[in-house]
């Protein structure tokens, strides 16, 4: 017969549970916690070789991050989130053949495009004796674009509760008004909608690790070219699929955690990815953690993506030559080291993301000249009280 | 098709581990440390999410989306 544990255990284990770590017998927050975060990432200028005319010089953009949640009373917490972004720079406007009969891309706005983003969202959350359900609402604006969106989420818990199954749908309804619209010929002002839904299930597996499934579809409809480019014409309905795994495992000799997550993508445009990521949360004595990560993502081109414009297609035949939209690869590494001193915690983080169609793990038919990299660095700050 | 065969097959595969595995509530204390949440991180998390939703085609699994941007 096993020994009963005693009451202060069960307490204590109880309480611990109510961490973020794990979903078991729900409840609110037992503190709130402020966060901050100010992050810059710069993407590498392409050279003369790509770009023969005009800027070389691509994005640079700071963002500023708060997030605030707080306990009210013994079942409910709320959350406002805020984030601040400004970019300077330029982006691919079209794509010519060039001398040599490769892919030339040309960049925006000589003196290059400014642009600022604001958004705000808040959420509530109740909490139940095996679940939660929760809601969002939410409004971002840039010179040129407008969303508001709205989210509602439960989950439950099941078979002691070791298993959880969640819910989560949102919707979006996004306005765009291009700058210099009726002096590059650009679209006056044009709407998207975007609605999805999520179902996952996690499951505890034994003391030291968990796993989760979710699979996710996304609905979009509306305007869902890229006004800024010379020629940019796609479907007007995408429906997107996602299905993601994650395993979290505790190691004790090593005083770490393993974090593994995969995803699959499909679009309808034609594109399919994979995505795997892996993180190491290394702890160093009781305030210190070390945090390398790395990930690596690979997507197949769009059915309609072509790396050199065409500008004598008829219009009303789907073409656009967006990198995104291409046929590559990315890997990406980062290094965070977390700091916990009292009610505090400070996380700087810094990384390295590259895409090159030479990382592709799909057929590469029409390499894109204007893939990204970039460099990115963040500092955070949580305070608990 | 395939995509939702998977998820069955997934979904059940899950619910089978319960079946073979009973951990108590008092067993839990490293499941419940931070570094073990699904997502450690939710300013990191959605930074990532708005960044990589920029620069790539896939998005979503995990969460519901938020709005959009004119992420060019």
């Amino acid at each position: 017969m096993k020994p009963k544990p005693s009451r202060s255990l069960i307490a204590l284990s109880t309480s611990a549970l109510a961490l973020p770590g794990i979903s078991v017998a729900d409840a609110p927050p037992t503190q709130s916690t402020a966060s901050y975060k100010i992050s810059n990432y710069q993407e590498d200028d392409l050279s003369r070789s790509e770009a023969p005319f005009g800027d070389l010089d691509r994005y640079d953009i700071d963002v500023h991050q708060f997030k605030l949640i707080s306990p009210v009373g013994r079942n409910f917490s709320v959350n406002i989130d805020a984030n601040y972004e400004t970019l300077t720079g330029a982006s691919p406007w079209f794509t010519s053949v060039g001398l040599d009969g490769d892919p030339d891309v040309n960049l925006s706005g000589a003196s290059g495009i400014r642009d600022k983003r604001t958004e705000v969202s808040i959420g509530a959350r109740y909490y139940l004796e095996n679940g939660s359900i929760g809601s969002n609402i939410g409004y971002s604006e840039e010179d040129d674009y407008r969303a508001s969106y709205v989210g509602f989420s439960g989950e439950r818990h099941f078979n002691n509760d070791l298993t959880t199954v969640s819910l989560a749908f949102s919707h979006s309804a996004d306005d765009i008004f291009p700058t210099d619209a009726e002096l590059f010929g650009r679209v006056i002002s044009e709407s998207k909608y975007s609605s999805s839904a999520v179902i996952s299930v996690s499951q505890i597996i034994n003391q030291f690790s968990t796993i989760r499934t979710a699979f996710s579809t996304t609905e979009q409809r509306g305007f869902l070219s890229d006004p800024y480019k010379l020629i940019d014409f796609r479907p007007d309905n995408k429906t997107q699929l996602a299905w993601s795994n994650s395993y979290r495992r505790f190691f004790v000799d090593r005083n770490a955690a393993l974090h593994l997550n995969y995803r699959f993508y499909h679009d309808d445009f034609g594109i399919s990815s994979h995505t795997i990521d892996t993180s190491w949360f290394q702890n160093l004595g009781r305030n210190y953690q070390l945090v390398p990560s790395i990930r690596y993502y690979s997507q197949s081109a769009a059915d309609f993506f072509t790396n050199i414009d065409d500008f004598l297609k008829p219009l009303n035949e789907y073409q656009s030559s967006d990198y995104r939209l291409a046929a590559f690869g990315a890997i990406s590494g980062s290094l965070s080291l977390v700091a916990n001193f009292g009610n505090w915690t400070a996380t700087l983080t810094a990384e390295r993301y590259v895409a090159s169609d030479k990382y592709a793990a799909y057929k590469v038919n029409q390499p894109s000249t204007a893939l990204v990299k970039y460099n990115r660095v963040s500092l955070g700050f949580d305070y608990s009280f | 098709m395939s995509t939702a065969r998977s998820l069955v097959t997934i979904i059940l595969a899950v619910s089978l581990l319960s079946a073979c595995s009973q951990v108590r509530p008092w067993e839990r204390g490293y499941l419940a440390r931070k570094e073990m949440a699904w997502d450690t991180d939710a300013l990191e998390s959605a930074l990532n999410d708005h960044i990589f939703f920029s620069k790539e085609a896939a998005s979503g699994g995990d969460n519901a989306a938020g709005g959009g941007c004119g992420c060019n």
